[in-house]
């Protein structure tokens, strides 16, 4: 549906719409009731509007989520019949306490920020591609291209992954083939798989919000600025870049958010050195099935991490948006 | 636009496309294997795996459950993401910040954990595992995809339009319905395509919050236990040629629709 | 143990037996009584034979509702969740994993008067040391798994393969590959420790000493390792792309990689090793009690049974006789030499709370090392 279509005709009918559906809507005597007695005040307009949403995020939000603070904050769960619970801060105190939790937390942390920087660098390109360069006959058609592997469920694409990368994979068939080596190149069981396979999975994350922050930009905007004489890496530095800005904040949070969460992937594809800090929660949760509150606080710890550098990768982005503004 | 950049720009995104199909080609490739197990050398090939897959009612019952737990919980999503960011997006008003924290939870919380939680919530609400709860837990969990994209689109609605609704006598909500939401279109198209993927593709939630029927990442998973083998690449292979049929039809409903609109 | 593994022996070389045949026995005769109804199952995929649970349904008119579980910790989780009123009558349990979901209250003792078809199990696994806790058993006996070194033939000897230092040569420095939490208990055991932990119950700092000990043998080798994997399925994939050419594994899927035509061997090197045994378990307070006994009586019925679980996973089967029904290939991928079979040992949990309060930080060290 195009935007532009329907908002001329909003324009059109408003006024004098008796005969579209949404004047018989308007005039219908129980909707302006409804109107009007919801839209009486500001303040009654904005309860209407925040009751809903409100509730669905304290109960279904916060409520499952207080289940769990509620868990880690407890000594021993599930409980046995018969065994009382006692509240505790162990949990919490164990990550500080124990070095150990350190490292693959970090390493998440910097995996993640370095996924999104990469997964960033290579579908901005394609997004730029895809919004600037095709005619929007084409456009649905190669995007939807590029969904069409996402349909594929973690692990099979995870394994085909191995198939392609692998002593016997696809990749060194092919330079064994050419002649470049003799010997298979070990890339599997490495960060670079690791990364392979993240990017593989977080790049649509990506390719939408940049798709869509590009696509709205005005072509007229890019020609008023080469008109004045600014070159291409210009154009793209004081134009582009600064109005997709925005494309780029939300995609980049969808991103991190999503790969420190990672589990099977890195599981699969890492080595034995690149230990995530999913698996070692995961690892509380399974392998020893009954800490359940540790793993709980750590999830907790790794959350609130992950929020806090959101939280301060969005004002920086607001910053620089505001700095190039004035 | 500069004829060499444009070149360049569009072998970038060629490549992309090797990167993203050569794993995918491998796939339908390992399905046509005759042996237990994938990978190469392939010494023969077999229809049996594939023609296996349409003869399992239970790998077709599996597809057909994921969809309709995917559709289901996107649609959930789609309506109350769209709520929850008309309601933050652009205003002030006192715990803003903090229902906007609230809404992205669920998005930040890892599988497993988020699982779990699920699963002692549900208990707690009394809900049954089965359909019903694992269509929930993806619908709340696929929240925060939709607020975020549909707030980025929504930040960039001139407010001119609304006024001049207003001034025109539309009240909010048509006015919401006749400017607000067609320009908010693509991005809960986009958003939908995320919820869609997320649900088909979510095993560790459908595992906790499931029932005794399989959605198909979970019989695949259980599957898996045996050996990856060809025979899980060709039903991936065919919910992949399924869902690609059903979205290539989507896509051309929409367009028709629109045009006749 | 001499005297378990003796049976053992016996059982695995029985070959001949009286004709035992699934052709409508007793149990299913008797249970025509029955008013249908449901039982709900946890297992792993194959563990239910398809057409014996076709044949199952139609002669009891009991549903059987099996839902597909992938892990143990999983499938715990996933219980503790639902009690104290769980969906599930009969779960999959491994035997040494028991202990976990008895402290819980998660597992209802068997009622052996009911369990008509008990003594079709071997007794090497329904009457040893593991299989009784509190007094009471737990789980009937499925299938038992044990951890091999399995090892590409065209690569790597039978004789390198006889003992575990191989895992750890330069030699094969970057192709070998094993789980950390099962590793722990074998190098104790290459240690000459018990790598059961059982015998330091009255001694922690002892036991705290040894894990140490095995911690820091790990952390030294872990330069030479390729991965530390987690299932069967990778381990056979890393194989089958010649990524590793030796490496530690259940015999489940190193079996089903030899019945492929894969050229895999498999050892339990001189040092030892340890087995386990998957078991049907009935969960407390479950919702059909009468019908799961029913079905454990018609699944435990016959070592035809036995023989197609064993053909679909690749673990050895625990029912009297059931060899009989498999081809030679699978008899010699689900079979060991006796010489070997003497060093093995099966898994205990008396120790597990002790064994995995130390273990599970080393491995997470190890990891992090």
């Amino acid at each position: 549906m195009s935007y532009d279509a329907s908002a001329r005709a909003a324009r059109g009918t408003v006024p004098a719409s008796d005969a579209t559906f949404w004047g018989r809507l308007a005039g219908w005597g129980p909707y302006r009731a409804m109107a009007s007695f919801t839209t009486a005040s500001p303040r009654r307009q904005f309860i209407v509007l925040a009751v809903f949403p409100i509730l669905w995020v304290l109960t279904q939000h916060l409520g499952p989520m207080v289940q769990m603070l509620r868990v880690s904050l407890t000594d021993a769960y599930p409980v046995a019949p018969g065994v009382e619970q006692h509240l505790t801060i162990e949990h919490y105190l164990k990550f500080f306490q124990d070095p150990l939790f350190w490292q693959p937390f970090f390493r998440t942390l910097i995996f993640a920020g370095v996924f999104t920087f990469c997964t960033l660098i290579l579908t901005y390109p394609v997004a730029y591609f895809l919004a600037r360069h095709v005619s929007p006959k084409n456009r649905m058609l190669l995007l939807l291209l590029l969904l069409i592997p996402f349909w594929v469920g973690e692990i099979v694409r995870t394994y085909a992954i191995m198939i392609l990368l692998g002593n016997t994979g696809a990749v060194n068939l092919v330079l064994k083939w050419f002649g470049l080596i003799d010997r298979p190149i070990p890339f599997m069981y490495t960060s670079f798989s690791m990364g392979v396979g993240i990017v593989y999975l977080t790049a649509l994350y990506m390719l939408l919000p940049l798709y869509s922050a590009l696509e709205k930009l005005p072509k007229s905007l890019n020609e008023a600025a080469a008109d004045l004489g600014a070159g291409a890496w210009t154009r793209f530095r004081r134009v582009t870049l600064p109005l997709t800005i925005e494309g780029i904040s939300s995609g980049c949070t969808l991103v991190f958010l999503i790969s420190t969460g990672f589990y099977a992937t890195p599981v699969l594809l890492g080595g034995p050195s690149t230990t995530v800090f999913a698996e070692t929660i995961a690892g509380f949760f399974h392998v020893a099935g009954t800490q359940w509150p540790t793993g709980a606080a750590f999830a907790i710890i790794m959350f609130l991490a992950a929020l806090c550098i959101t939280a301060a990768f969005q004002r920086l982005m607001t910053m620089l948006r505001k700095g190039d503004k004035t | 636009m500069n004829r060499r950049n444009r070149i360049l720009l569009s072998c970038v995104y060629w490549a992309f496309v090797a990167y993203v199909f050569v794993p995918l080609i491998l796939m339908v490739l390992m399905g046509f294997k005759d042996s237990k197990f994938i990978g190469f050398p392939i010494r023969s090939y077999t229809l049996d795996w594939y023609m296996g897959v349409f003869e399992d009612a239970e790998t077709i019952s599996a597809f057909l459950y994921s969809v309709a737990i995917a559709v289901l919980s996107t649609i959930g999503s789609i309506i109350v993401g769209t709520w929850i960011a008309v309601l933050l997006e652009g205003r002030k008003f006192w715990g803003r910040a903090v229902i906007f924290g609230m809404t992205i939870l669920p998005a930040l919380i890892p599988g497993i954990i988020s699982a779990i939680a699920f699963r002692i919530y549900a208990r707690y609400l009394g809900i049954e595992p089965g359909m019903g709860a694992i269509v929930w837990a993806h619908a709340v969990h696929n929240v925060p995809f939709v607020v975020l994209v549909v707030m980025a689109r929504l930040s960039t609605l001139p407010k001119s339009q609304i006024e001049a609704a207003r001034d025109l006598g539309a009240d909010p909500l048509i006015a919401f319905l006749r400017i607000t939401f067609p320009y908010l279109v693509p991005a809960i198209m986009g958003a939908s395509i995320f919820c869609l993927l997320l649900s088909f593709d979510d095993f560790v939630r459908s595992f906790f919050l499931g029932g005794y029927e399989p959605t198909l990442p979970v019989l695949i998973f259980a599957k898996l236990k045996s050996g990856m083998s060809p025979e899980i690449n060709a039903i991936a292979t065919a919910a992949l040629l399924l869902t690609a049929v059903i979205g290539v039809w989507a896509e051309r409903f929409t367009r028709r629709m629109n045009k006749d609109s | 143990m001499t005297k378990l593994i003796l049976n053992r022996r016996k059982f695995l070389s029985t070959t001949a037996a009286a004709g035992a045949t699934l052709a409508s026995p007793a149990y299913l005769r008797r249970a025509h009584a029955q008013q249908g109804g449901e039982v709900n199952i946890w297992t792993y995929n194959d563990f239910v034979p398809e057409a014996f649970k076709e044949q199952f349904q139609d002669e009891t008119g009991i549903k059987v509702n099996v839902r597909l579980v992938d892990d143990q910790g999983k499938q715990f989780s996933l219980l503790a969740a639902e009690a104290p009123n769980p969906t599930v009558d009969i779960m999959t349990v491994a035997g040494h994993r028991f202990l976990q979901f008895i402290d819980s209250d998660l597992l209802a003792p068997l009622d052996l008067d009911r369990l008509t078809s008990w003594g079709n199990i071997n007794p090497t696994f329904s009457e040893s040391d593991w299989s009784t806790i509190n007094g009471e058993k737990w789980g009937a006996p499925i299938l038992s798994g044990m951890e091999v070194l399995a090892y590409n033939s065209d690569v790597v000897t039978a004789e390198e393969a006889q003992t575990w230092d191989t895992l750890f040569s330069d030699q094969y420095a970057g192709q070998n590959a094993y789980i950390i939490q099962d590793m722990m208990s074998i190098v104790m055991l290459m240690m000459g420790y018990d790598g059961n932990m059982v015998a330091y119950l009255d001694d922690p700092e002892k036991a705290a000493q040894i894990v140490e000990e095995a911690k820091n043998f790990l952390i030294e080798n872990k330069p030479k390792v390729r991965k530390f994997y987690d299932g069967g399925a990778e381990f056979q994939q890393m194989m089958v792309n010649q990524d590793i050419v030796l490496g530690h594994s259940w015999n489940g899927p190193a079996a089903a990689l030899i019945n492929d035509g894969f050229p895999l061997g498999m050892t339990i090197p001189q040092e030892g090793s340890y087995g386990f045994v998957y078991t049907y378990n009935i969960a407390k307070n479950c919702p059909n009690p009468d019908n799961a006994y029913t079905f454990l009586n018609a699944i435990l019925g016959s070592p035809e049974i036995g023989a197609a679980m064993t053909k679909a996973s690749g673990f050895i089967s625990t029912y009297k006789d059931s060899s009989q029904y498999l081809t030679d290939l699978e008899k010699k991928s689900t079979s060991f030499p006796d010489e070997q079979l003497a060093n093995l040992q099966f898994f205990r949990s008396e120790a597990n709370e002790m064994k995995y309060g130390l273990v599970d930080p080393a491995v997470e060290a190890i990891k992090a090392a």
